[in-house]
Protein backbone atom coordinates (compact mmCIF):
# COMPACT_ATOMS: atom_id res chain seq x y z
CA UNK A 1 0.00 0.00 0.00
CA UNK A 2 2.92 2.42 0.48
CA UNK A 3 4.95 2.01 -2.09
CA UNK A 4 6.64 5.04 -3.44
CA UNK A 5 7.90 4.76 -7.51
CA UNK A 6 7.60 6.91 -10.24
CA UNK A 7 4.00 7.35 -9.97
CA UNK A 8 5.53 10.58 -7.81
CA UNK A 9 7.20 11.87 -10.59
CA UNK A 10 4.17 11.44 -13.14
CA UNK A 11 2.24 13.38 -10.29
CA UNK A 12 4.41 16.46 -10.09
CA UNK A 13 4.49 16.91 -13.63
CA UNK A 14 0.64 16.28 -13.72
CA UNK A 15 0.05 18.75 -11.09
CA UNK A 16 2.27 21.35 -12.58
CA UNK A 17 0.85 20.55 -16.04
CA UNK A 18 -2.57 21.51 -14.55
CA UNK A 19 -1.18 25.00 -12.60
CA UNK A 20 0.12 25.93 -15.97
CA UNK A 21 -3.06 25.09 -18.11
CA UNK A 22 -5.35 27.02 -15.59
CA UNK A 23 -2.89 30.24 -15.18
CA UNK A 24 -3.07 30.12 -18.72
CA UNK A 25 -6.35 30.27 -19.87
CA UNK A 26 -9.07 30.30 -17.11
CA UNK A 27 -7.83 32.12 -14.05
CA UNK A 28 -6.72 35.37 -15.52
CA UNK A 29 -10.04 36.26 -17.51
CA UNK A 30 -11.40 35.56 -13.78
CA UNK A 31 -8.91 37.40 -12.09
CA UNK A 32 -9.46 40.24 -14.16
CA UNK A 33 -13.11 40.54 -14.01
CA UNK A 34 -13.30 39.96 -10.21
CA UNK A 35 -10.52 42.60 -10.22
CA UNK A 36 -12.65 45.02 -12.68
CA UNK A 37 -15.61 44.43 -10.71
CA UNK A 38 -13.97 45.44 -7.16
CA UNK A 39 -12.75 48.71 -9.18
CA UNK A 40 -16.17 49.21 -10.90
CA UNK A 41 -18.32 48.68 -7.34
CA UNK A 42 -15.45 51.13 -5.46
CA UNK A 43 -16.27 53.72 -8.61
CA UNK A 44 -19.94 53.51 -8.62
CA UNK A 45 -19.40 54.11 -4.53
CA UNK A 46 -17.14 56.96 -5.07
CA UNK A 47 -19.53 58.49 -7.47
CA UNK A 48 -22.29 57.76 -5.30
CA UNK A 49 -20.70 59.69 -2.45
CA UNK A 50 -20.24 62.88 -5.22
CA UNK A 51 -23.43 62.52 -7.00
CA UNK A 52 -24.44 62.80 -2.97
CA UNK A 53 -22.56 65.58 -2.19
CA UNK A 54 -23.76 66.91 -5.43
CA UNK A 55 -27.02 66.79 -4.94
CA UNK A 56 -27.04 68.17 -1.11
CA UNK A 57 -25.09 71.50 -2.26
CA UNK A 58 -27.41 72.03 -4.93
CA UNK A 59 -30.35 71.46 -2.50
CA UNK A 60 -28.69 74.17 -0.37
CA UNK A 61 -27.94 76.83 -3.31
CA UNK A 62 -31.71 76.48 -3.77
CA UNK A 63 -32.94 76.71 -0.71
CA UNK A 64 -31.08 79.69 -0.70
CA UNK A 65 -32.23 81.17 -3.88
CA UNK A 66 -35.97 80.66 -2.94
CA UNK A 67 -35.03 82.56 0.55
CA UNK A 68 -34.01 85.17 -1.43
CA UNK A 69 -36.97 85.29 -4.02
CA UNK A 70 -39.10 85.12 -1.02
CA UNK A 71 -37.97 87.92 0.04
CA UNK A 72 -36.99 90.09 -3.30
CA UNK A 73 -41.03 89.20 -3.86
CA UNK A 74 -41.89 90.53 -0.21
CA UNK A 75 -40.20 94.06 -1.01
CA UNK A 76 -41.67 94.22 -4.58
CA UNK A 77 -45.38 93.78 -2.65
CA UNK A 78 -44.19 96.15 -0.05
CA UNK A 79 -43.07 98.85 -2.91
CA UNK A 80 -46.71 98.29 -4.42
CA UNK A 81 -48.28 98.76 -1.50
CA UNK A 82 -46.42 102.06 -0.44
CA UNK A 83 -47.11 103.88 -3.68
CA UNK A 84 -50.04 102.30 -3.73
CA UNK A 85 -50.73 104.31 -0.01
CA UNK A 86 -48.82 107.26 -1.84
CA UNK A 87 -51.13 107.40 -5.09
CA UNK A 88 -54.36 107.18 -2.85
CA UNK A 89 -53.13 110.33 -0.82
CA UNK A 90 -52.48 112.42 -3.59
CA UNK A 91 -55.70 111.81 -4.88
CA UNK A 92 -58.03 112.59 -1.89
CA UNK A 93 -55.20 115.56 -1.82
CA UNK A 94 -55.82 116.99 -4.84
CA UNK A 95 -59.65 116.03 -5.47
CA UNK A 96 -60.06 117.92 -1.83
CA UNK A 97 -58.28 120.77 -3.50
CA UNK A 98 -60.08 120.91 -6.64
CA UNK A 99 -63.49 120.53 -4.60
CA UNK A 100 -62.20 123.27 -2.59
CA UNK A 101 -61.98 125.70 -5.45
CA UNK A 102 -65.06 124.59 -6.81
CA UNK A 103 -66.66 125.36 -4.04
CA UNK A 104 -64.95 129.02 -3.87
CA UNK A 105 -65.21 129.96 -7.40
CA UNK A 106 -69.13 129.06 -7.16
CA UNK A 107 -69.69 130.85 -4.51
CA UNK A 108 -67.54 133.99 -5.75
CA UNK A 109 -70.01 133.51 -8.66
CA UNK A 110 -73.24 133.79 -6.54
CA UNK A 111 -72.28 136.47 -4.64
CA UNK A 112 -71.51 138.60 -7.96
CA UNK A 113 -74.62 137.48 -9.17
CA UNK A 114 -76.35 138.41 -6.00
CA UNK A 115 -74.65 142.09 -5.73
CA UNK A 116 -75.81 142.33 -9.53
CA UNK A 117 -78.92 141.38 -9.05
CA UNK A 118 -79.48 143.57 -5.74
CA UNK A 119 -78.02 146.72 -7.95
CA UNK A 120 -80.14 146.02 -10.65
CA UNK A 121 -83.20 146.03 -7.70
CA UNK A 122 -82.13 148.82 -6.57
CA UNK A 123 -82.68 150.66 -9.74
CA UNK A 124 -86.05 149.72 -10.46
CA UNK A 125 -86.79 150.42 -6.73
CA UNK A 126 -85.72 153.80 -7.29
CA UNK A 127 -87.47 154.30 -10.43
CA UNK A 128 -90.50 152.79 -8.99
CA UNK A 129 -90.53 154.88 -5.72
CA UNK A 130 -90.29 157.73 -7.57
CA UNK A 131 -93.26 157.28 -9.95
CA UNK A 132 -95.27 156.02 -6.93
CA UNK A 133 -94.14 159.48 -4.56
CA UNK A 134 -94.74 161.70 -7.85
CA UNK A 135 -98.55 160.59 -8.16
CA UNK A 136 -98.45 161.16 -4.23
CA UNK A 137 -97.65 164.58 -4.24
CA UNK A 138 -99.16 165.16 -8.18
CA UNK A 139 -96.10 166.76 -9.28
CA UNK A 140 -93.26 165.29 -11.01
CA UNK A 141 -89.93 164.30 -9.21
CA UNK A 142 -87.65 163.93 -11.43
CA UNK A 143 -84.37 165.85 -10.52
CA UNK A 144 -81.22 164.38 -9.31
CA UNK A 145 -81.71 165.55 -5.51
CA UNK A 146 -84.99 163.37 -5.75
CA UNK A 147 -83.12 160.30 -7.12
CA UNK A 148 -80.87 160.90 -4.42
CA UNK A 149 -83.15 160.97 -1.85
CA UNK A 150 -84.70 158.19 -3.06
CA UNK A 151 -81.58 156.03 -3.38
CA UNK A 152 -81.01 156.94 0.12
CA UNK A 153 -84.49 155.71 1.21
CA UNK A 154 -84.05 152.44 -0.47
CA UNK A 155 -80.73 151.79 0.55
CA UNK A 156 -81.74 152.27 4.15
CA UNK A 157 -84.96 149.76 3.40
CA UNK A 158 -82.90 147.28 1.70
CA UNK A 159 -79.80 146.79 4.24
CA UNK A 160 -82.35 146.16 7.13
CA UNK B 1 15.91 -4.17 -9.28
CA UNK B 2 13.06 -2.89 -11.12
CA UNK B 3 11.59 -6.13 -12.40
CA UNK B 4 12.06 -6.32 -8.20
CA UNK B 5 10.40 -3.79 -7.65
CA UNK B 6 7.31 -4.68 -10.25
CA UNK B 7 7.35 -8.02 -8.65
CA UNK B 8 6.83 -6.56 -4.72
CA UNK B 9 3.88 -4.15 -5.99
CA UNK B 10 2.03 -7.18 -7.32
CA UNK B 11 2.95 -9.36 -4.50
CA UNK B 12 0.98 -6.43 -2.53
CA UNK B 13 -1.81 -6.25 -5.07
CA UNK B 14 -2.53 -9.72 -4.66
CA UNK B 15 -2.13 -9.50 -1.04
CA UNK B 16 -5.96 -9.55 -0.38
CA UNK B 17 -5.03 -5.31 -0.24
CA UNK B 18 -8.67 -3.62 -0.38
CA UNK B 19 -7.34 -0.45 -2.81
CA UNK B 20 -5.84 -1.29 -5.87
CA UNK B 21 -3.25 0.81 -7.33
CA UNK B 22 -3.01 -1.81 -10.39
CA UNK B 23 1.13 -1.07 -10.73
CA UNK B 24 2.35 -1.67 -14.26
CA UNK B 25 6.21 -1.28 -15.11
CA UNK B 26 6.79 0.89 -18.00
CA UNK B 27 10.24 0.68 -18.17
CA UNK B 28 12.79 -1.40 -15.78
CA UNK B 29 12.48 0.17 -12.55
CA UNK B 30 9.82 2.93 -13.80
CA UNK B 31 6.27 1.56 -11.72
CA UNK B 32 3.33 3.45 -12.19
CA UNK B 33 0.07 3.08 -10.73
CA UNK B 34 -2.16 3.57 -13.23
CA UNK B 35 -5.43 3.94 -10.98
CA UNK B 36 -3.85 6.86 -9.60
CA UNK B 37 -2.75 8.13 -13.12
CA UNK B 38 -6.43 7.72 -14.21
CA UNK B 39 -7.94 9.33 -11.34
CA UNK B 40 -5.69 11.71 -11.53
CA UNK B 41 -6.24 12.99 -15.48
CA UNK B 42 -9.79 12.66 -14.34
CA UNK B 43 -9.42 15.12 -11.41
CA UNK B 44 -7.30 17.13 -13.84
CA UNK B 45 -10.15 17.43 -16.30
CA UNK B 46 -12.50 18.43 -13.92
CA UNK B 47 -10.67 21.31 -12.28
CA UNK B 48 -10.16 22.63 -15.76
CA UNK B 49 -13.42 22.28 -17.40
CA UNK B 50 -14.77 23.57 -14.30
CA UNK B 51 -12.30 26.58 -14.87
CA UNK B 52 -12.53 26.89 -18.08
CA UNK B 53 -16.25 27.12 -18.62
CA UNK B 54 -16.55 29.49 -16.27
CA UNK B 55 -13.59 31.74 -17.38
CA UNK B 56 -15.17 31.54 -21.11
CA UNK B 57 -16.99 34.92 -21.27
CA UNK B 58 -16.44 36.03 -17.66
CA UNK B 59 -19.64 38.59 -16.73
CA UNK B 60 -18.94 41.29 -14.44
CA UNK B 61 -22.32 40.36 -12.84
CA UNK B 62 -21.63 36.58 -12.27
CA UNK B 63 -24.39 33.77 -12.36
CA UNK B 64 -23.77 29.86 -12.44
CA UNK B 65 -21.15 28.34 -12.29
CA UNK B 66 -18.35 31.37 -12.66
CA UNK B 67 -20.39 32.57 -9.35
CA UNK B 68 -19.39 29.21 -7.73
CA UNK B 69 -15.82 29.03 -9.36
CA UNK B 70 -15.26 32.73 -8.17
CA UNK B 71 -16.36 31.54 -4.67
CA UNK B 72 -13.58 29.82 -4.08
CA UNK B 73 -10.65 31.79 -5.47
CA UNK B 74 -12.30 34.71 -3.56
CA UNK B 75 -12.08 32.26 -0.55
CA UNK B 76 -8.35 31.30 -1.43
CA UNK B 77 -7.36 34.87 -1.96
CA UNK B 78 -8.86 36.16 1.25
CA UNK B 79 -6.46 33.51 3.00
CA UNK B 80 -3.97 34.48 0.69
CA UNK B 81 -3.77 37.85 1.40
CA UNK B 82 -3.57 37.34 5.09
CA UNK B 83 -0.75 35.04 4.88
CA UNK B 84 1.22 36.20 2.00
CA UNK B 85 -0.07 39.53 1.65
CA UNK B 86 -0.67 41.53 -1.62
CA UNK B 87 2.65 40.66 -3.72
CA UNK B 88 2.27 36.89 -2.36
CA UNK B 89 -1.33 36.85 -3.65
CA UNK B 90 -0.43 37.74 -6.88
CA UNK B 91 2.38 35.80 -7.50
CA UNK B 92 1.16 32.77 -6.03
CA UNK B 93 -2.53 33.07 -6.57
CA UNK B 94 -2.59 29.84 -9.60
CA UNK B 95 -0.38 27.25 -7.85
CA UNK B 96 -2.41 27.67 -4.65
CA UNK B 97 -5.94 27.55 -6.24
CA UNK B 98 -5.24 24.86 -8.30
CA UNK B 99 -3.80 22.89 -5.31
CA UNK B 100 -6.57 23.31 -3.35
CA UNK B 101 -9.16 22.72 -6.40
CA UNK B 102 -7.21 19.22 -7.35
CA UNK B 103 -7.04 18.64 -3.60
CA UNK B 104 -10.85 19.23 -2.93
CA UNK B 105 -12.07 17.79 -6.23
CA UNK B 106 -9.72 14.28 -5.82
CA UNK B 107 -11.15 13.63 -2.34
CA UNK B 108 -14.17 14.09 -3.68
CA UNK B 109 -13.84 11.43 -6.77
CA UNK B 110 -13.40 8.66 -4.65
CA UNK B 111 -17.27 9.09 -2.85
CA UNK B 112 -18.50 8.63 -5.94
CA UNK B 113 -20.54 5.30 -6.37
CA UNK B 114 -19.10 2.62 -8.00
CA UNK B 115 -21.00 2.36 -11.24
CA UNK B 116 -19.15 1.62 -14.14
CA UNK B 117 -15.86 2.74 -12.93
CA UNK B 118 -13.65 2.15 -10.09
CA UNK B 119 -13.91 5.51 -8.72
CA UNK B 120 -10.77 6.41 -6.35
CA UNK B 121 -9.02 9.39 -5.00
CA UNK B 122 -6.07 10.25 -6.60
CA UNK B 123 -5.05 11.71 -3.03
CA UNK B 124 -5.46 7.78 -1.57
CA UNK B 125 -1.94 7.48 -3.26
CA UNK B 126 1.13 7.75 -1.32
CA UNK B 127 3.18 8.89 -4.48
CA UNK B 128 0.76 12.01 -4.74
CA UNK B 129 0.63 13.24 -1.48
CA UNK B 130 4.39 13.19 -1.80
CA UNK B 131 4.46 14.79 -4.80
CA UNK B 132 2.21 17.94 -3.69
CA UNK B 133 4.18 18.32 -0.36
CA UNK B 134 7.19 17.84 -1.64
CA UNK B 135 6.52 20.66 -3.99
CA UNK B 136 5.32 22.78 -2.10
CA UNK B 137 8.23 22.53 0.46
CA UNK B 138 10.69 22.73 -2.54
CA UNK B 139 8.29 25.49 -4.25
CA UNK B 140 8.89 27.27 -0.87
CA UNK B 141 12.32 27.30 -1.23
CA UNK B 142 12.55 28.27 -4.64
CA UNK B 143 10.09 31.19 -4.43
CA UNK B 144 11.83 32.57 -1.14
CA UNK B 145 14.88 32.32 -3.32
CA UNK B 146 13.34 34.07 -5.87
CA UNK B 147 12.02 36.74 -3.87
CA UNK B 148 14.85 37.22 -1.15
CA UNK B 149 18.14 35.76 -2.60
CA UNK B 150 20.42 33.32 -1.13
CA UNK B 151 19.35 35.43 1.84
CA UNK B 152 15.86 33.42 2.33
CA UNK B 153 17.34 30.63 3.81
CA UNK B 154 18.73 33.33 6.74
CA UNK B 155 15.21 31.91 8.26
CA UNK B 156 16.99 28.67 9.48
CA UNK B 157 19.20 30.87 12.09
CA UNK B 158 16.56 33.10 13.30
CA UNK B 159 16.60 34.47 15.68
CA UNK B 160 19.82 32.80 16.72
CA UNK B 161 21.78 30.11 15.68
CA UNK B 162 20.94 27.62 18.37
CA UNK B 163 17.52 27.59 16.48
CA UNK B 164 18.91 25.52 13.41
CA UNK B 165 18.28 22.25 14.52
CA UNK B 166 14.59 22.86 15.13
CA UNK B 167 14.10 24.41 11.73
CA UNK B 168 15.72 21.33 10.31
CA UNK B 169 13.33 19.22 11.98
CA UNK B 170 10.65 21.57 11.08
CA UNK B 171 11.37 21.72 7.56
CA UNK B 172 11.43 18.27 7.30
CA UNK B 173 8.41 16.69 9.37
CA UNK B 174 6.25 19.62 7.77
CA UNK B 175 5.69 17.82 4.17
CA UNK B 176 6.04 14.43 5.84
CA UNK B 177 3.06 15.06 7.86
CA UNK B 178 1.24 17.96 5.50
CA UNK B 179 1.36 14.58 2.93
CA UNK B 180 0.51 11.45 5.79
CA UNK B 181 -2.32 13.46 7.25
CA UNK B 182 -4.09 14.23 3.63
CA UNK B 183 -3.40 10.25 2.46
CA UNK B 184 -4.34 9.10 5.74
CA UNK B 185 -7.16 10.85 5.93
CA UNK B 186 -8.44 9.75 2.79
CA UNK B 187 -7.32 6.20 2.28
CA UNK B 188 -8.60 5.50 5.33
CA UNK B 189 -12.34 6.81 4.06
CA UNK B 190 -12.20 4.72 1.25
CA UNK B 191 -11.32 1.75 2.98
CA UNK B 192 -13.87 2.30 6.00
CA UNK B 193 -16.98 3.03 2.96
CA UNK B 194 -15.75 -0.42 1.45
CA UNK B 195 -16.11 -2.11 4.69
CA UNK B 196 -19.28 -0.71 5.71
CA UNK B 197 -20.57 -1.80 2.53
CA UNK B 198 -19.91 -5.04 3.32
CA UNK B 199 -20.93 -4.81 6.78
CA UNK B 200 -24.28 -3.22 6.20
CA UNK B 201 -24.97 -2.33 2.51
CA UNK B 202 -27.69 0.50 3.32
CA UNK B 203 -28.07 3.83 5.43
CA UNK B 204 -24.51 3.78 7.18
CA UNK B 205 -22.29 3.55 3.78
CA UNK B 206 -24.43 7.04 2.88
CA UNK B 207 -23.74 8.56 6.01
CA UNK B 208 -20.25 8.09 5.78
CA UNK B 209 -20.28 8.95 2.57
CA UNK B 210 -21.47 12.51 3.22
CA UNK B 211 -18.67 13.11 5.95
CA UNK B 212 -16.38 11.69 4.20
CA UNK B 213 -17.46 14.96 1.08
CA UNK B 214 -17.04 17.18 4.35
CA UNK B 215 -13.93 15.78 5.08
CA UNK B 216 -12.58 16.04 1.75
CA UNK B 217 -13.01 19.23 1.77
CA UNK B 218 -11.66 20.28 4.96
CA UNK B 219 -8.54 18.07 4.31
CA UNK B 220 -8.18 20.02 1.25
CA UNK B 221 -8.54 22.89 3.29
CA UNK B 222 -6.04 21.62 6.04
CA UNK B 223 -3.47 21.25 3.07
CA UNK B 224 -3.82 24.62 1.52
CA UNK B 225 -3.49 26.38 4.69
CA UNK B 226 -0.41 24.28 5.89
CA UNK B 227 1.48 25.02 1.81
CA UNK B 228 0.26 28.76 2.72
CA UNK B 229 2.28 28.86 5.56
CA UNK B 230 5.49 27.55 4.22
CA UNK B 231 5.12 30.27 1.44
CA UNK B 232 4.52 32.70 3.50
CA UNK B 233 8.07 32.99 4.64
CA UNK B 234 9.07 33.24 1.33
CA UNK B 235 7.11 36.85 1.13
CA UNK B 236 7.98 37.71 5.06
CA UNK B 237 9.79 40.96 4.47
CA UNK B 238 13.09 41.46 6.58
CA UNK B 239 14.22 44.65 6.74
Amino acid sequence: MVNFNATLIAQVLNFLILVFILAKFAYKPLMKIMDDRKNKIAGDLAAAETAKTDAESIKAEYAAKLAAARQEAQAIIDNARKTAQTAHDKILADTKAEQDQIVKTAKEAIALEKKQALSEIRAHVINLSLVAASKIVEQKLGSEEDKKLAGDIVDAVLKQ
Amino acid sequence: MGTEAAAMAKEAENANEIIHYFAQEWAPGVVIHMQTMYMTWITMAIVFLLFFIASRNPKLVPSGLQNGMEFFIDFLNGLMEETLGMKGRKYMAPFMITLFMFIFIGNELGMLPQIGVHWTSPTNDINTVFALSLMVAFGGYAVGVHQQGIGHFKHFISPKPGFLPIHLLDAITKPLTMALRLFGNILAGEILLIVLYQLTPWVIPELWVMFSLFIGFLQAFIFTMLALSSFAIAFHDEH
